[in-house]
């Protein structure tokens, strides 16, 4: 476990040093050093760990209380901690090395800030990674939200991307809220947060069930929250508004995995709410068919990214209500791989163009050859082309919701495999091999090799990772023979229709928009949703907090200047009576033991 | 009715009727006289009470010094500020009023206690007990009597020297 | 020999009176002379119960009462004669040194 250990603490340590050294958080680029030093060693130690054959949970004492403590922590290494912290440091390290070639513009301290929240959030991220227990867990689930905050208003100065922090930042919270209620609750059932003690529970039987449903639909909600599942989704979008890589990191690839790793780590007791479970994936099918449809109409590269996060969000959680949690977690890992890769090379690409519109975009193929080849190779792993890692995990998912007996669950991931297809071949057509729109003043070219290197390197592992189950064909799942060619079609034919419309232009993008002019019409508008948060915002919070705003103006503060105004009243009137005459007192001496005359009258005992 | 009660009743009118006249007579110096009259007819009713040795105290300390104090202030004051002083009164009725519920209070207090007791007969030597009781469980009280009276000497000399 | 509650009236009167001289006067030694006049109702009390319960500690006390009046007066005409010789009147409704 000193492995683990050093894991967690090198991020800390980098954090602590850059927050604190002033010095060095005022050279940001040696900040981004330390920072990658740090990440170096830890991803080194991860794959140590995640190869070794430790696996093993140390608890700690935390809050005392009668008959052993309240609260344990400590670190839980198994089978779905160890590859996510792989994942984590390798994701970290890349798109930290990659972060100093796309923010060699910022301001040095600034850039020292950035590292900072980019060490802290790795901490984060491994914490909670690694929480044996519920209450810890939550605890860094906080934290990861306070990164996430951070580095979505890392541009503060930026309106846009200062509402965008707030926005995540509540929406998630909103989630935060059931999490937290559901583990209280959950305590105050078991009387403990361990997973541990919880799943020995769950095996023997000896764990109430009434009320247990309210309380995984409130941890759910929490998940929810995190991995942006219908209608908590709204903040993902424009959580784009911070940097590149820090969507590649946060938004894609590891914090809103969180939820899904949530439902994956506390399977042993969402198989005993099954009712919660179908909740999970028809959710997390509806999400997914939601997103990728919002995928289809949109012209921001990042956004078209973000949907796509969000739909194979849905993916995992609808593996993971389907009863095929493994499934869904394989997803999550080979998904952060190549969507990292896709949001890194999008990153590539608005760093060359200085645009996020694909329309304004075109024929990068020519003057960007490498990214495209890398962006391609996600793309397909993305729609799930064999044999890349994407094919893999899809099916598995397929093939567990298949399982599973969710044909309408499956009818729908199916139909999103489509679209996912569709939409990311829509992006690469436009933006690669659209006719030469004007690129502005900007000349396209090449990343620097600190950006590119990140790239191939999550390219080879993509392929490399895909080629392993190609030849290996492990897995414990084995799909019935159908879905492989299946999943080949869909992928097929959505890149066919993406060709015929965008590519080879066969097929003009009218006649597929106006036989679905309701959902494109829906879909460009996001569904209305985040309009009807506006409207319930203004309505009913900004109308309550005026209610209270008033209460507060006329009737607190009214309250109180009648009181003030009545003292100094009082006060005036009482300095009156003192005449200064010896004689008025000894009247007011008199008028005080008539008083106590019928006083002592009213209150004689009969 | 008894000589002593006729005595006793003789007595009660004098008192009330002096101490009424010292706080109506417009004349200050009238005023002190008539106090004087009043300590003195206390006094005779402490001699009613059986108590001698008090009578002898009200005559000595009251009528003779407090008297005699009084009458010294008036004149000093009177040089001082070279005229008569004036003895008025004010807000008679309000006064009047008050003093009067104060005295309706404190009668209604007796009349609900009901009927006293029995008079003890009285003590043989009250004077003797008396002084038994100052020198014995009461000496200290009465050593402090004797410092507070040092100290009132002293406060008064401080307050009136000239400077 | 007349009651107890004979002797408690009349100190009762001399009480009230005292009170009526010490509310009315305009000067201060008249003042001074009210608070004599309820004093000495006070004594007529105690005497009158310790002649009445046979307790000798009622003269005692009226005793102490007698003492104390005595420094009292000495210090209170003591200071009207000061006040005499700040301010030149003792008439009670001019000296308002307490007022709030």
């Amino acid at each position: 476990m000193a492995s683990v250990l050093l894991v967690l603490g090198l991020p800390l340590a980098s954090f602590l040093a850059i927050a604190l050294v002033r010095p060095l958080r005022r050279r940001g680029r040696a900040a981004g050093w330390v920072g990658i030093t740090a990440m170096i060693v830890a991803l080194a130690e991860a794959l140590r760990t995640w190869l070794g054959s430790t696996r093993g949970t140390v608890i700690l004492p935390w809050l005392p209380g009668d008959g052993g403590p309240m609260a344990t922590v400590g670190l839980l290494l198994d089978d779905l901690s160890a590859p996510m912290l792989v994942l984590v440091t390798l994701v970290s390290l890349l798109v930290q090395m990659y972060s100093l070639a796309y923010l060699h513009d910022e301001p040095m301290p600034s850039l020292g800030r950035y590292y900072a929240y980019q060490s802290l959030f790795a901490f984060s991220m491994l914490g909670l990674v690694l929480s044996p227990t519920y209450l810890q867990m939550f605890v860094f689930w906080e934290l990861v939200g306070l990164c996430s905050y951070l580095l979505i208003g890392y541009w503060y100065t930026r309106p846009a991307a200062a509402r965008a922090a707030l926005k995540a930042f509540w929406t998630t919270k909103l989630g935060d809220l059931g999490f937290i209620a559901g583990i209280v609750m959950l305590w105050s059932a078991t009387g403990t947060f361990e997973f541990d003690a919880l799943f020995r529970m769950a095996r023997e039987q000896t764990l109430p069930l009434e009320g247990l449903a309210t309380i995984m639909f409130l941890i759910y909600l929490g998940a929810a929250g995190k991995s942006a599942q219908f209608p908590l989704h709204v903040w993902l979008p424009d959580a784009m508004e911070g940097p590149t890589p820090v969507s590649a990191l946060i938004h894609a690839a590891t914090m809103v995995t969180a939820g899904v790793f949530l439902v994956a780590r506390s399977e042993p007791l969402f198989v005993l709410v099954p009712g919660v479970l179908a909740l999970i994936a028809r959710v997390g099918a509806f999400t997914a068919l939601l997103a990728a449809t919002m995928a289809c109409v949109e012209s921001d590269i990042k956004r078209v990214l973000a949907y796509s996060t969000i739909s194979q969000l849905g993916f995992m959680m609808a593996a993971a209500g389907a009863g095929a949690p493994d499934a869904g977690f394989f997803h999550l890992l080979t998904h952060g791989v190549f969507k990292a890769l896709l949001f890194l090379g999008a990153g590539a690409v608005i760093h060359a163009v200085g645009t996020n519109d694909i329309f304004r975009m075109g024929g990068l193929w020519r003057v960007m050859p490498q990214t495209g080849v890398i962006f391609i190779v996600g793309t397909l792993a993305l729609a799930g082309v064999w044999p890349l890692a994407g094919f893999f995990s899809k099916e598995a998912i397929l093939a567990g919701v298949w399982a599973g007996g969710r044909s309408g669950v499956f009818v729908v991931l199916a139909l999103t495999a489509f679209l996912t297809a569709f939409y990311m071949f829509r992006v690469v057509f436009i933006t690669f091999f659209g006719h030469g729109h004007p690129h502005g003043e900007a000349h396209p070219h090449e990343p620097p090799w600190l950006m590119r290197g990140p790239l191939w390197l999550l390219a080879v592992l993509t392929v490399a990772i895909g080629l392993r189950f190609a030849i290996g064909g492990g897995g414990e799942h084995h799909p019935p023979g159908w879905l492989a060619a299946l999943s080949l079609a869909l992928a097929a034919g959505g890149f066919g229709l993406a060709w015929a419309m965008y590519g080879a232009r066969w097929i003009p993008v009218e006649a597929v928009r106006r036989p679905l002019a309701v959902i494109d019409f829906l879909a460009r508008r996001r569904y209305f949703l985040d309009a009807i948060y506006g409207a319930i915002y203004r309505g009913v919070m900004l109308g309550f907090a005026r209610l209270i705003g008033w209460i507060d103006r006329y009737l607190v503060d009214g309250l109180l200047n009648v009181a003030s105004a009545g003292t100094l009243r009082a006060g005036d009137a009482l300095r009156r009576i003192q005449s200064g005459q010896a004689q008025d007192y000894v009247y007011g001496v008199a008028f005080g033991v008539l008083f106590l005359f019928v006083l002592a009258q009213w209150w004689r005992t009969p | 009715m008894t000589a002593a009660t006729l005595g006793f009743w003789a007595t009660a009118v004098v008192l009330l009727g002096s101490s009424l006249a010292v706080v109506l007579t417009p004349n200050l110096f009238h005023s002190v006289l008539f106090l004087a009259v009043a300590l003195v007819a206390t006094g005779v009713i402490f001699l009613f009470l059986a108590a001698p040795f008090l009578f002898g105290a009200q005559l000595l300390l009251y009528a003779g010094g407090v008297v005699v104090l009084v009458v010294f202030a008036i004149m000093l004051t009177e040089k001082i500020v070279g005229q008569r002083i004036r003895q008025a009164s004010h807000g008679l009725v309000n006064g009047a009023i008050v003093a009067a519920a104060v005295f309706v209070g404190i009668v209604g207090f007796l009349v609900q206690a009901g009927p006293p007791p029995a008079a003890r007969p009285p003590l043989s030597d009250v004077t003797a007990a008396l002084g038994r009781e100052i020198v014995g469980p009461y000496a200290a009280a009465f050593e402090l009597l004797g410092v507070l009276l040092v100290a009132a000497l002293l406060g008064a000399l401080y307050f009136a020297r000239e400077d | 020999m007349p009651g107890l509650f004979a002797y408690l009236v009349v100190a009762a009167l001399v009480f009230a009176i005292g009170l009526f001289g010490v509310l009315t006067r305009r000067n201060a030694v008249g003042i001074l002379l009210g608070i004599e006049l309820m004093l000495n109702a006070v004594n007529i009390n105690l005497v009158a119960f310790a002649r009445w319960h046979g307790d000798v500690v009622g003269l005692l006390f009226a005793m102490f009462t007698i003492a104390i009046t005595v420094a009292e007066v000495a210090v209170g005409l003591a200071i009207v004669i000061v006040i005499f010789r700040v301010r030149r009147t003792i008439d009670a409704d001019r000296l308002d040194l307490l007022r709030g």
